[in-house]
């Protein structure tokens, strides 16, 4: 009794001074960090002084009556108490010295405790009469506290697993990500009846193995034993309802194994006795072994044929599902930016056309009209022909001048003559601003995206020089991990917005033909800076590809 | 005057020739791409080369390398470079060695037959011709700085003059002045942009165009 009151009392303290520094440390401004994910030890932010030290232990206070627990059970018949003095003294020294340490053995001692308490519970049952001290009792044969042996075991278990996730201890991360996998009952396309099948497995397997093999009492009358096939029915049940891939392999095992199973009776004849298969009670007699044969068969043919069922799941569901879904995405948005890319060339193209018609046609058709008036008066009226003429010349230049304007916006002579650097060059040249350009770009960018990045940085470029009231711009073109680069920095008033206007909008279109994004910071005051990245691999000769 | 002419459009070819003739210059070679106009430039040492900035084989900024690389093999070697477009970029290679004797002019000023034969005249004496396309460009870009701010509009303008490469003849008959007074203007301009003034035109207008292009 002495030693429950200690352990009892331990747990109890250690728990309140956890949960104490929990709270505290969930308080501002100690921190935002979350309970349970703020590494013990990890020495952050926090008082100063013995509350700061035993804040910073964590869930490593736990150590001190884990120790107790173990050293107790290692010694309650030996009488002299200095294995319980030096465990609680080992345990406090870690506590002390290695909080991370302390914490993280705290999950993993809790799971093995709670292992040995199912093979405690056994030994108990088998009517070995020696006294054990078990978690808060001292359980032994005959005693009603050998009871609270099986339900402590399953606290320590759920509790090591429900911290191991707490401390982030190795191990943790494939321990959600079961969990996770677990729960995810909607995916799979087995039918309710393949994962049903669970069950009537389950049900043999407590026929055939729960009595007799762990705990020795018939079926009927062992109360211990209906509780452990309650638990096992239970959680089966929850693995049909949450994971049914799972579920109908677990039933497909089975299956096969039992069907086996009762093959080998007929084949053998010999069966230990007292035990049944399904249907039959196993008994060496003939009608049995034909029964036990011919259910052996029945469940073997059930297990083969969910097994092509279930190994589809297995192959196609996990990475095959979500490549499909990933493609799925890809052809989406795929669809939309090429309507996006042929609608942005057909109103190119009409833009082309207009601006051909209105300018440099019409410009065309005047001069042709001059020269024909001219050549009426060159006999009459030589003077007003040669004005004609000369005027002619004029309307000639201008249609030059609108053909140079629009060839700049549909392919600049630089970007063609000298690829993307030095397009940029003259782009900055051409910039009323003062321009800082940083450019490091160690081959040819492809034509088409090289075209798509001059045309984002220009028009970035006009919106610095129209709305930010910018001194001096930067812009750095850089690759790298197969990401080119460029972001125009500005000095201005900042506060811009890119969901305004069209100009940024056309541009995010335009990039989004190569996946490529735009990106762009205005806080009111500045930096304005606009980012752009289009995936492409950079060639260093001239025979390029993107 | 001989001249050597690189353009590969033939119908251009053959007008640069009639007008150039007509004009009393002499015609060395006319060639249609960047090789052969580097031998000839290099072999007929003309007076001045005409050449086109887009050029086989490439039909990208062949002509300009042949003409740069000419350049490099003839020190000074007048050069006048004709393009559809103009871009500072070119102009600043072309400028680049301090020689003089280059130009760069859009094609269209071709239609102006006494801009473009002084343009020759000036480009084969040393001088340095650039359009008033890219002299623009230039002023833009200054336009909001000091000191050209403390320009007045008349020296804005005798400024741009200067950076095209007039002497200052041409750039009072253009601003109906008289030259004396085109001298004093330049004269504030070079003490306001703190330039080192000097007598040679060639010179004056290299100093002109670096302080725009810095």
């Amino acid at each position: 009794m002495y030693y429950e009151f200690l352990v009892v009392t331990l747990v109890v303290w250690s728990y309140v001074l956890v949960a104490w520094c929990h709270r505290t440390a969930a308080d501002p401004p100690a921190g935002a960090d979350p309970p349970g994910a703020d590494p013990p030890g990890a020495g952050t932010a926090g008082p100063a002084g013995l509350r700061g030290l035993i804040r910073a232990r964590g869930w490593g206070l736990l150590l001190t009556p884990v120790a107790l627990v173990y050293a107790a059970l290692a010694e309650v018949n030996g009488g002299n108490h200095l294995g319980i003095l030096a465990g609680v003294a080992l345990a406090g020294i870690v506590m002390a010295f290695f909080p991370r340490l302390a914490a993280t053995i705290v999950p993993y001692a809790l799971l093995v405790l709670g292992a040995y308490g199912l093979v405690l519970a056994k030994w108990l049952h088998d009517g070995n009469n020696s006294q054990v001290l078990y978690g808060v009792v001292l359980a032994g044969a005959g005693s009603w506290r050998t009871h609270l042996v099986l339900p402590q075991a399953a606290v320590f278990f759920l509790a090591g697993l429900w911290l191991l996730l707490g401390v982030q201890a190795p191990g943790a991360e494939q321990v959600r990500a079961l969990v996770a996998k677990w729960r995810h009952s909607g995916r799979g396309g087995i039918v309710p009846a393949q994962r049903w099948l669970l069950l009537p497995v389950v049900a043999l397997l407590m026929e055939l193995l729960g009595p007799h093999d762990w705990f020795g009492t018939d079926w009927i009358t062992g109360a211990g034993v209906i509780d452990i096939d309650i638990v096992v029915g239970l959680a089966s049940l929850v693995l049909v309802f949450r994971s049914r891939v799972w579920a109908a392999t677990l039933a497909e095992a089975g299956l096969l194994v039992f069907g086996v199973y009762g093959l080998l009776i007929l084949e053998l004849g010999t069966v230990p006795p007292g035990f049944a298969y399904g249907l039959s009670a196993l008994a060496t007699t003939g009608g049995h072994l034909v029964i036990s044969g011919l259910q052996g068969a029945v469940l073997l043919t059930l297990g083969l044929w969910l097994v092509p069922r279930v190994m589809v799941e297995h192959l196609v569901d996990p990475e095959l599902a979500a490549r499909a879904q990933q493609l799925t995405q890809r052809v989406e948005s795929l669809t939309q930016t090429r309507s996006d890319a042929v609608d942005t060339a057909v109103s190119e193209l009409r833009r082309i056309e207009r601006d051909l018609h209105d300018g440099a046609q019409a410009r065309l058709v005047a001069l042709g009209m001059s020269l024909q008036a001219a050549e009426r008066l060159f006999a009459t009226s030589p003077a007003a022909a040669l004005a004609l003429v000369t005027e002619a010349k004029e309307t000639s230049s201008r249609a030059l001048a609108d053909l140079r304007d629009l060839v700049r916006g549909i392919y600049p002579p630089v970007l063609a003559d000298r690829g993307l650097a030095d397009a940029i060059r003259a782009l900055a040249l051409d910039s009323p601003l003062h321009t800082v350009l940083d450019i490091d770009l160690p081959g040819e960018v492809e034509m088409p995206v090289a075209s798509a990045v001059y045309f984002s940085v220009a028009e970035a470029l006009a919106n610095v020089s129209k709305h930010a009231s910018a001194r001096s711009v930067r812009i750095e073109l850089s690759l790298a991990a197969g990401m080119l680069r460029a972001e125009v920095t500005d000095d201005g008033a900042g506060g811009a917005d890119p969901a305004r206007g069209t100009g940024l909008a056309g541009v995010e279109r335009r990039l989004a033909t190569f996946d490529g994004i735009l990106a762009v910071s205005s806080p009111p005051g500045g930096p304005t800076i606009v980012v752009i990245e289009v995936p492409c691999a950079l060639s260093s000769a001239k025979t390029s590809s993107c | 005057m001989r001249i050597v002419i690189g353009e590969d459009l033939f119908l251009l070819r053959e007008g640069l020739v009639r007008l150039l003739t007509a004009h009393g210059f002499e015609i060395a070679a006319a060639v249609g791409s960047a090789p052969e106009l580097l031998r000839a430039l290099v072999d007929e040492r003309p007076d001045v080369g005409i050449v086109d900035v887009r050029l086989p084989p490439t039909h990208t900024d062949d002509g300009l390398r042949a003409a740069l690389a000419a350049r490099r093999q003839v020190p000074g070697l007048p050069v006048l470079v004709l393009s559809q477009y103009v871009e500072q970029l070119y102009a600043r290679e072309l400028l680049a060695d301090q020689a003089g004797g280059v130009g760069y002019l859009l094609k269209d000023r071709v239609f102006n037959d006494e801009t473009f034969t002084t343009a020759i005249r000036s480009v084969a004496a040393g001088g340095t011709v650039l359009d008033p396309e890219v002299v623009s460009k230039l002023m833009v870009r200054h336009s909001r700085t000091e000191p050209v701010t403390r320009l007045t509009p008349r020296e804005r303008e005798v400024l741009a003059l200067m950076a095209e490469g007039r002497s200052n003849a041409a750039i009072g008959q253009r601003l109906f002045i008289t030259e004396k007074a085109v001298s004093k203007h330049a004269a504030g301009i070079f003490a306001k942009l703190d330039l080192t003034p000097s007598e040679d035109d060639n010179r004056r207008v290299l100093a002109v165009l670096a302080y725009l292009g810095s």
